[in-house]
């Protein structure tokens, strides 16, 4: 028996919502049997990775301040690369955009009022904008590739943090710590369910969600950033610029990821300290992939990647699972989701061997 | 005097990883495909290395297991983007995560367990005047690095596999139609770079710091991706490149160590410089003229026949 492949005549759509779910299930049923192998509780680390959050009510408040920040990236990456605009960096704009945010809060430090926190919002997406308009500018000006510039630049932003937190902005009560000093309390990000961790970021993450699907379908933006990524010649005849659109791409995704940034150091982290960047920027890109670069979807996968950290952390105390892990069950999913998209322009066809017609 | 061997021998040692990691993906993009994931696949190879040499205390053997877990790597990226012409750049991203992972996991139980540097490769009585030390004083991979720069440079310029190479990374639809199996080329080309991206991570616990840590290879892997560009897909001008990178490196080192004028500069920024160098290198290169006419028409596309 053989199978070929047969080109569709058109996309299917059933395919493209199919394949990140079917994506999700072989990462478990795959995942299950290669951590067995290798000696782990492989049914227990998919049960505890991809279950127990969702089962456990406790787990969820960890969920909605997990997802926040992997929505907020994800959404503004789902933009970018709708444009065939390849920002990786965004680690780097998150980076930038809580450091932005720090700087105000360090600023303001003691001081109180209503206006401070949106001033560090407004400084954390203006950095990660401006973080991003790096590589805007040189690939709109010198053609150099926004993947390695983006990507250098987020490991520059890394030593950044260190430099800053080590030397001028140092907690002078800190011991020694390389760490900032704890935001007052007017630079803090509220918190919305009083007795939990879930804080104001979670319901503007998904406020951008639904803003970011709505502009996307239904205003000029939007059909600008799909037609230059779906069709770059058409757009040319349309009378989009190829320029303006990288430009728009990486503004948006950079203060997005800026925005994140800020979010997370007034929210969780309420200081700048050298953990800040936790890979939120580099997990983000595999929920833009899985939410099919489509904001609704990108809300669905935020959901689902932080499953996995939350799940991987519990899988951590329950079965032993080392926290690594949680990265191998989430690149095998980008890998599926990949791999199944051939699936979305291509049918798979049985080809009955024809009976040999007469002698050869 | 000493000091200044013992920068050459430092920048030596820094370049040699990058140099090897670079020829891979340089070979992989002339054959048409860009591989997102070398950081990965050095990383992978960097952990079977170390846990070959950790076990066995024979960096010979590490060398080829790196060499082949970083094959075996690439192979998933060969499957998804030749076979199932799924998207280069995303793939290699997932790659690079994976191997992120992948390696973290495998070296969990390994932290703080040391291991032996690999020892020079010629008698050390070569080595004993400084010039030798300079010349002759280091281990296999050094070396091994410096053939592979003729022996690729020889092979695409100078060999019928070589121009069938080029060929389908120029225009694959012609190759095609010669007869030649565009996707059969490619699957090599991959294995190769995975293969070479395999022994450039089982050099950082052989040849730089002898343990492992997790994520080592600190983005060189990239830095390898971007020096293919600097290069403009030539190999001697990678074998510069390389070690103009091995020098700024070597210079946070001196820093961190508190070199004297190095010093005046905070370590935070030595420690960023070769990511800005990165850059600025970039931007030298795109302002040459034949900046881009170099690079193989068909990179990063996937092949589909059209007959």
């Amino acid at each position: 028996m053989q199978f070929r492949l047969e080109k569709r005549r058109e996309p299917s759509q059933f395919m493209l919502y199919a394949t990140p779910v079917a994506a999700v299930a072989l990462t478990m049923i795959v995942g299950a049997i290669i951590f067995s192998l290798i000696g782990y509780d492989g049914v227990g680390a998919v049960r505890e990775i991809f279950l127990t959050p969702l089962t456990n009510a406790y787990k969820w408040q960890d969920l909605g301040v997990k997802a926040a920040p992997l929505i907020i990236i994800g959404v503004g990456l789902s933009i970018a690369y709708r444009a065939n605009v390849w920002n990786i960096g965004a680690e780097g704009q998150y980076v930038i955009g809580g450091l932005a945010g720090t700087g105000i809060a360090l600023l303001t430090y003691g001081m109180t009022g209503w206006w401070i926190l949106p001033l560090m919002v407004l400084a954390g997406m203006l950095g990660g904008m401006a973080y991003a308009a790096i590589p805007a500018l040189l690939r709109t000006r010198l053609n150099v590739n926004e993947i390695l510039t983006s990507l250098m630049l987020t490991y520059a932003s890394v030593q950044l943090i260190y430099y800053l937190i080590r030397a001028p902005w140092k907690d002078p009560m800190g011991m020694g710590f390389p760490q900032t000093r704890l935001f007052s309390e007017a630079a803090r990000l509220p918190f919305i369910i009083p007795g939990t961790i879930v804080h104001l970021g979670v319901p503007i993450a998904v406020v951008v969600g639904l803003v970011a699907w709505f502009i996307m379908t239904r205003s000029v933006f939007g059909y600008r950033m799909r037609v230059v990524g779906a069709a770059p010649h058409a757009a040319r005849y349309g009378g989009f610029s190829e320029h303006k659109t990288i430009w728009l791409a990486l503004l948006v995704s950079g203060a997005l990821a800026g925005l994140a940034g800020v979010l997370e150091v007034a929210g969780p982290f309420q200081r700048m300290v050298p953990g800040f960047p936790t890979n939120y920027g580099f997990t983000a890109i595999i929920v833009a992939f899985l939410g099919r670069l489509n904001p609704l979807g990108v809300i669905v996968a935020g959901v689902v990647l932080a499953i996995t950290f939350v799940g991987g952390e519990v899988a951590q105390t329950t079965i032993g699972l080392p926290n690594a892990a949680t990265g191998i069950f989430q690149a095998m999913m980008l890998f599926f989701l990949l791999a199944g998209d051939i699936l979305i322009k291509y049918r798979v066809r049985r080809v009955v061997p024809q009976p040999s017609q007469g002698a050869a | 005097m000493d000091l200044t061997l013992a920068i050459i021998v430092t920048v030596v040692g820094a370049s040699t990883p990058i140099l090897i990691a670079a020829l891979g993906e340089l070979v992989v993009e002339r054959a048409g495909v860009l591989n997102l994931g070398v950081e990965g696949m050095m990383l992978i190879g960097a952990i079977a290395g170390f846990v070959v040499q950790f076990h066995t205390g024979n960096p010979y053997l590490a060398l080829l297991s790196g060499a082949a877990a970083g094959t075996a790597a690439s192979l998933i990226f060969g499957f998804l983007t030749l076979s199932l012409s799924a998207n280069q750049t995303a793939t290699g991203l997932a790659l690079t995560i994976f191997g992120t992972g992948f390696s973290a996991l495998a070296g969990s139980s390994y932290s703080a367990r040391p291991v032996t540097l690999m020892q020079p490769l010629l008698p050390e009585q070569l080595a004993d005047h400084p010039i030798g030390r300079v010349i002759f004083g280091y281990s296999f991979p050094v070396y091994f690095a410096f053939v592979m720069v003729v022996a690729v440079r020889y092979f695409l310029h100078s060999t019928r596999a070589g121009l069938i190479l080029r060929a389908v990374g120029e225009n694959d639809q012609s190759a095609h139609s010669i007869g030649y199996s565009v996707i059969g080329v490619r699957y090599l080309a991959v294995m190769f770079g995975g293969a070479m991206a395999g022994i450039a991570g089982a050099c950082f616990p052989l040849l730089l710091t002898p343990q492992w840590a997790e994520r080592m290879t600190a983005g060189r892997g990239w830095i390898a991706v971007a020096l293919v560009v600097f290069a403009s897909w030539r190999p001697l001008r990678l074998l510069a490149g390389a070690y103009l990178f091995g020098l700024v490196m070597t210079m946070e080192l001196y820093a961190k160590a508190g070199g004297g004028v190095l010093s005046v500069i905070p370590s935070e920024l030595w420690a960023a410089l070769p990511y800005l160098a990165t850059i600025v290198v970039l931007v030298l290169i795109s302002l040459r003229r034949d900046a881009t006419t170099n690079a193989p028409a068909c990179l990063g596309k996937p092949f589909l026949p059209t007959n």
